[in-house]
């Protein structure tokens, strides 16, 4: 078991008794509301990169369920995000099908891509999982880069379009923004649940101790397989929005540094948090967004800040914040 | 004191009103700074910088100074949209860049839609065939370069099978698709078709294979360090035969970088600082003076671009973003009129430019101009 499996974070692992209300429930509720209303006024710029934000994060949330909740080190999310922004597209802008059909498909494709992944998991551990996952990696990219009757190569997929809702297209920015609000939401929730049913507990009791899960019953080869079916059907999901956002696909945005970035998220939000991936996609999209007031050095401050937040906290934003709530109430208590 | 202090609060007032603030001129650059581009896209910023700097010394546009602001893309698709739409947000007069295909192709609806001019560096023949009538070019597309090429290679080398060996991004590819075509078309048999990796360290297998197909002449379409190591693999292997290419191949980095084994290299050079017409070479000299390394072709596109929006606001005497377009489709741009723009230049409806083009070799570590082409159309 690795160091940073050793403590289970608690928004993933914590179940209110009957009766209560959930926070994360609450939070995720109030966020969707928060996020509906939050691009007013902001321009179609900002409105893009928190919508850019979101789509991310939904890629981050399904690499959390791999690595953070799972334990599986995997450097496949890019690849994964990439068959589904290329199912998407391909579906969508050459043969003319509606994006709801194609991002179900974009799900289910992914998701059995990720059955197959990760079969390997259950023999290879650690970076030999690593290993194999960028050898996926190269070869989906290589796959979209080479062939180019299917895919359009190195030009690209050009005019992917929008999603349609009660026959209007969400061309404008806040439209779209509002319909990723609600996918995400939706998609969040589902996370939520995932880890309030036996299946989430089960993946937690593989992380924290495989063996003691499969004495008491938790079939360890379907959990695994599961977990990484499940993370990378949400790098899918994320791929069919990231392709109507941005209109056009090619392979530069789904190549190896792009896994490793999506990794860099995961670590610096909080690994295993609920909303990890949120703070983690938070640093990665909007803060070199929001660092270009720095003009030329805006790379440089952001590869110092990453190092310095790794370096004071190498649990994640929400694993300092995690310390510093504990640290209070600690103290709360032996005051009163 | 009391008109004192109203004379003061009246002066005040006209300093910070939008009359002043109107003075300036945006234009937003968005461009490849740090990733896989970042040579191109340097290139092409500072050829923007040299060029603002040279009309603001002179008065601005219309007595306009310019505010230049330059955004990164990381070459990235995603990070490009964001950039564009950023500086549609903020106002800019016209978008400056990018420079690489793929971030040309996400972001150039939004320019579209917005109906500003959106000036590129890139030369994959998709760009100008999408009906974006907002769109421009700063270089000759490939389709416009390779059928010179292929002429040269069929009439001058008389060969009659070609090597062909380029680097499989999109740059590499659009050149490939054309140039093949191109020699298809005049009876050249292409016997070796040989991709190879951007940032590719060892050409040697690839110069192996291309001797062991035995051309008539090989055709190199690379990007610049790349291009440098395959003149240097194939040089050590042995191959004889012609070596040509296309801009980048005769390039002052790609010179320096392959040293020897870059003399007898030919080629077809659209933008050149070596070319023998005054305008360029004292673009190459000013470039060098400000930057301390010679420009390649991305820092006159980069320059060519800026000058373009001065001429034809100057052309339609106001600052109309939507007229910056309509004035450029279908203009002739005269060093007479305008000597920014360095050669004549005729741009088409499709945003597609036409000019003089080069034949050159490279003698002695230096570019040599053999022939000037004329343009395509009449």
């Amino acid at each position: 078991m690795t160091a940073e499996t050793d403590t289970a974070p608690a928004a993933l692992a914590v179940r209110r008794p009957g009766g209560r209300i959930d926070a994360a429930l609450v939070t995720i509720l109030a966020g969707a509301l928060i996020l509906w209303f939050a691009p007013v006024g902001m321009g179609r710029y900002g409105t893009y990169v928190l919508t850019l934000w979101l789509v991310m994060a939904i890629a981050v949330m399904g690499l959390n369920l791999t690595l953070g909740v799972a334990g599986l080190k995997s450097l496949a999310q890019a690849a994964f995000m990439g068959i589904g922004a290329y199912a998407t597209g391909l579906l969508t802008a050459k043969m003319g099908l509606s994006w709801y059909p194609a991002f179900a498909i974009s799900a289910v494709a992914t998701f059995a891509v990720g059955l197959v992944v990760g079969f390997p998991a259950l023999r290879v551990k650690a970076h030999y999982l690593a290993f194999v996952t960028l050898a996926f990696t190269s070869l989906v990219w290589l796959f979209l880069r080479n062939e180019q009757w299917l895919t359009g190569g190195t030009f690209g997929l050009p005019n992917i379009p929008r999603p349609t809702l009660l026959g209007t297209r969400l061309d404008d920015a806040l439209s779209f923004h509002r319909f990723v609000v609600v996918v995400t939401a939706a998609l969040t929730l589902m996370i939520w649940w995932l880890m309030r049913s036996p299946w989430g507990r089960a993946f937690l009791a593989l992380r924290e101790n495989p063996v003691r899960a499969a004495s008491l019953g938790v079939d360890v080869r379907a959990y695994t397989l599961l977990a990484f079916a499940i993370g990378s059907a949400y790098g899918g999901m994320a791929g069919a929005l990231y392709a109507p956002l941005v209109e056009f696909i090619d392979p530069s945005p789904f190549a190896i540094s792009a896994s490793f970035f999506l990794l860099l998220m995961v670590v610096a939000g909080g690994s295993g948090y609920l909303f990890g991936p949120f703070i983690g996609a938070l640093l990665g999209v909007v803060l070199p967004e929001w660092l270009r007031f720095t003009g030329g050095l805006y790379l440089i401050i952001f590869a110092a800040i990453v190092l310095l937040l790794l370096i004071v906290c190498p649990k994640g934003v929400l694993g300092l914040a995690e310390q510093a709530l504990g640290a209070v109430v600690r103290r709360f208590r032996r005051t009163s | 004191m009391r008109n004192w202090i109203i004379g003061s609060a009246l002066a005040a007032l006209a300093l910070a009103s939008p009359v002043a603030a109107q003075e300036k001129v945006k234009l937003i650059n968005v461009s490849e700074l740090s990733g896989a581009g970042a040579t191109a896209g340097t290139n092409w910023k500072n050829g923007i910088d040299l060029a603002v700097a040279e009309i603001n010394a002179k008065g601005g546009i219309m007595g306009r100074q310019i505010e230049i602001v330059h955004y990164d893309t990381q070459t990235n698709p995603a990070n490009t949209r964001a950039a564009v739409q950023r500086a549609i947000d903020e106002g800019t007069y016209a978008v400056l860049g990018p420079v690489f295909s793929g971030p040309i192709g996400a972001s150039m609806q939004i320019a579209q839609r917005a109906e500003i001019a959106q000036f590129v560096g890139g030369e994959a023949a998709n760009l100008t065939q999408q009906g974006n009538p907002y769109i421009f070019r700063t270089s000759l597309s490939q389709t416009a370069a390779m059928p010179k090429l292929a002429k040269a290679l069929a009439t001058d080398v008389k060969a009659k099978s070609v090597a062909v060996v380029w680097v499989n991004n999109d740059f590499g590819k659009g050149g490939r698709d054309a140039i093949n075509a191109e020699l298809a078309k005049v009876g050249i048999k292409v016997v070796a078709d040989v991709s190879t990796e951007q940032g590719q360290a060892d050409f040697a297998a690839d110069a192996i294979k291309i001797k062991n197909a035995n051309p008539d002449a090989v055709f190199a379409y690379l990007n610049e360090e790349e291009s440098a190591r395959f003149l240097r693999a194939a040089r050590q292997q042995g191959i004889d035969k012609p070596i040509w290419g296309e801009t980048t191949l005769l390039g002052a980095k790609v010179i320096e970088l392959a040293g020897d084994a870059a003399n007898g290299v030919k080629g077809h050079v659209g933008l050149s600082v070596d070319a023998p017409m005054n305008p360029l070479r004292d673009f190459g000299r000013k470039f060098r003076e400000r930057f301390n390394y010679p420009s390649d072709h991305n820092g006159i596109k980069g320059y060519n671009a800026v000058y373009m929006i001065k001429w034809a606001t100057e052309k339609q005497k106001k600052f109309d973003k939507k007229g910056v377009a309509d004035t450029l489709r279908g203009a002739t741009i005269k060093v007479s009129e305008e000597p920014g723009i360095l050669m004549d230049t005729t741009i088409l409806k499709n945003g597609d430019i036409d000019r003089e083009s080069f034949l050159a070799e490279v003698k002695a570590g230096k570019q040599e101009i053999v022939a000037v082409l004329p343009p395509v159309g009449p």
